[in-house]
């Protein structure tokens, strides 16, 4: 498979009064054709930041220092607003966190999602809408035509979610960049976005980055994983290897909060303590090390880079760790418990 | 008000509503508002007769009756006649002319203004934001009537100066008519003291609706960013606009007649109510009837636009749609 997006050293930093806030520090990443790749982090750790950097889509106070963003070759971080704008929706849809607020509310379903259609594919008005009504019946709303008439608050939330989607895939885009898109829905709602996104790629070949904190969904969806603390990659490997072999203890710490359904259901699910942090300086040591219960000296005067793990069942397999956590015993009660 | 009654009324025109958009359902919710509903009456009446109320006076509103000075009302002058023997009734609707004209063209004026310079600080933000803000702060920190009086003494006579220079230029009649003059320092007055209003509202508007989710997922969508302002930022800023715009118009009529009272407003021989009050107050204790109509217009007129604005605020606010 060829590499279709290539994300290198991409430093993204917010103006704040004092200074600078660093939220996004050298992220590096490839994502392959038709490939789902899954960021998981917690909150604040960079990962939307760093996917609206990919399309500038960034709110005034945030600049994108440094870095390349190479789609099928071009550097979106080069080219011009109107290339740009073509790029956006045409070739990488965005579906966002809160459905609920994503519409128009002054706009019915049907001129909203034809005017990305008539902007990027020159359809007329006629082609764009009965294109709108395939799209809805596509994404599960049934009675498509009709409901092209209605206003986003005749909509509930997963419906919303769906023409979001719907809008975002129908120009067809090679990458679709979904940010928490069912954070704000409820558990069976969540269950039927996950499987129509699913579904979708598929049938397309669309390649996904799939932002999320919830693992369960990582473990159903994607091919590949990046996990993201205080603005770096921490580690990044197939979700297999994830699953079973995690190397950086941040993720390890992440897979001990998650509750299994085998098991011992008597054991307490373990939690991170502390909290990441201030990322108003660029930090020289490991930014994991206040909360990391294998932390040895050097993880507090360097920041280990993101290398290739040792016995690794897949090359791709990275971690940034001064430790291998394999060899070492846990001291405190912290989040090695799980492992 | 029982649930049968609310079925009766308001259940149909919600539920008609809900079919189609929300510009409908603002309606809906407007018609359900009574003081908005009665407020609509007086206004609508206004427009007409500032319209039409020239065909419909029984009197020209310059004709003097040297016979009938001061009547009090009969049959004849309804609402009586002033010290000049003309007839109220026909001056008070007349003066519904300047009031609505004075309405209407200062408020158009300071809307433009305000949506300009209201756009471009919230949407360019910087050093524009600063300076838009700057100058409202400035102009805001200066009484109205202070400010009115101001542009009154200075500009009057030089203004009327340069008409009869053009007249003499060009022998064009339009110089001639220096009544424009007060009208035109008047518009300018109340569109000077009104449009950092607009010019605040329309920046707070555009700031808060350019962080939300629907514009960046356009944005995300590539639209253009003139599309985006005219599709998606100003229809969902129109809400808290069209109510200050009702409430500006009646504050605009109301200023109007303050200058006109203070005798820097529109001058004689042009009726309009604050002048009418203003004379009426010398002799009301004779003369009763020369306050009483203008003076009940006024209120009515005042009170109406309040209510209509409170209706209309009750029915766009943003904050009742949700969902």
């Amino acid at each position: 498979m060829s590499v279709l997006l290539d994300v290198q050293e991409l430093q993204t930093r917010f103006q704040v009064r004092k200074g600078y806030v660093y939220a996004v520090n050298g992220v590096s990443f490839k994502l392959e054709e038709g490939e789902t790749l899954a960021v998981v982090g917690e909150s604040g750790c960079g990962k939307s930041v760093t996917m609206l950097s990919l399309v500038r889509l960034l709110p005034p106070a945030a600049s994108i220092e440094n870095g390349k963003v190479l789609l099928r070759g071009d550097d979106l971080l080069q080219i011009d607003q109107r290339q740009l704008r073509d790029v956006r929706g045409g070739q990488i849809g965005m579906i966002f966190q809160d459905p609920m607020t994503s519409l128009n509310p002054f706009i019915n379903i049907g001129t909203q999602m034809s005017e990305p259609l008539i902007y990027h594919r020159g359809m007329s008005k006629k082609e764009a809408l009965a294109r709108s009504a395939e799209l809805l019946e596509m994404v599960g709303i049934p009675d498509g035509e009709a409901r092209l008439r209605e206003y986003p608050h005749q909509f509930s939330g997963g419906m919303r979610q769906r023409v979001m989607i719907a809008m975002s895939m129908s120009c067809e885009p090679a990458v679709l960049i979904a940010d928490e898109p069912t954070t704000a829905l409820d558990v069976t709602i969540q269950a039927q976005i996950v499987e129509l996104v699913k579904e979708l790629r598929d049938r397309s070949g669309v390649a996904v980055i799939w932002i999320t904190h919830d693992l369960s969904v990582v473990a159903g969806i994607a091919d590949r994983v990046i996990v993201m603390y205080a603005g770096y990659i921490v580690e990044e490997a197939p979700v297999d290897a994830l699953f079973e072999d995690p190397r950086h203890p941040y993720t390890v710490g992440l897979m001990g909060a998650l509750p299994s359904l085998e098991g011992d259901t008597g054991t307490r699910l373990t939690t991170i303590g502390g909290s990441p942090p201030d990322l108003e300086d660029l930090p020289d040591f490991c930014p994991f090390h206040t909360r990391c219960p294998y932390s040895i000296d050097r993880c507090r005067t360097e920041n280990p880079m993101l290398e290739p793990v040792a016995d690794a069942s897949d090359r791709g397999h990275r971690a940034a760790c001064w430790v291998d956590i394999r060899e070492v015993e846990v001291q405190s009660n912290g989040a090695g418990a799980s492992s | 008000m029982t649930t049968q009654e609310i079925t009766a009324t308001g259940d149909i025109e919600i539920a008609e509503a809900s079919r189609t958009n929300l510009w409908r359902d603002a309606v809906a919710r407007l018609a359900a508002n009574r003081l908005a509903v009665v407020a609509i009456l007086p206004i609508v009446l206004l427009f007409f007769i500032a319209a039409f109320g020239p065909f419909l006076t029984p009197y020209d509103f310059l004709a003097q009756d040297f016979t009938a000075r001061l009547a009090s009302p009969s049959s004849e002058h309804w609402l009586g006649t002033d010290e000049l023997g003309r007839d109220v009734f026909s001056r008070i609707l007349y003066g519904a002319r300047t009031a609505v004209s004075v309405g209407l063209v200062s408020t158009a004026i300071s809307l433009i203004v305000g949506l300009v310079m209201g756009s471009l600080a919230g949407y360019l933000g910087g050093r524009v934001d600063m300076l838009v803000v700057w100058l409202t702060d400035m102009t805001r920190s200066m009484p109205a009537l202070l400010l009115a009086i101001v542009i009154n003494l200075t500009l009057k006579v030089p203004l009327e100066a340069w008409m009869e220079q053009m007249y003499l230029a060009t022998k064009n009649g339009f110089f001639r008519q220096t009544m424009w003059v007060d009208l035109v320092l008047v518009f300018g007055a109340l569109a000077l003291i009104q449009w950092p209003g607009y010019a605040r509202l329309i920046r707070g508007q555009i700031l808060s609706i350019r962080s939300r989710n629907y514009v960046l997922a356009a944005r995300a969508l590539g639209m253009p960013t003139g599309r985006i302002l005219t599709r998606y930022v100003i229809p969902n800023a129109m809400g808290p606009l069209i109510v200050a715009v009702s409430a500006g118009m009646g504050g605009a009529m109301v200023l109007e007649s303050a200058f006109s009272f203070l005798g820097v407003g529109v001058q004689l021989p042009i009726p309009s109510w604050g002048k009418m009050i203003s004379d009426g107050l010398r002799m009301w204790q004779t003369h009763p009837h020369l306050l009483v109509g203008p003076a009940v217009m006024m209120a009515v007129i005042t009170v109406s636009f309040a209510w209509l604005g409170d209706g209309l605020n009750d029915a766009l606010n943003p904050r009742q749609w949700g969902g």
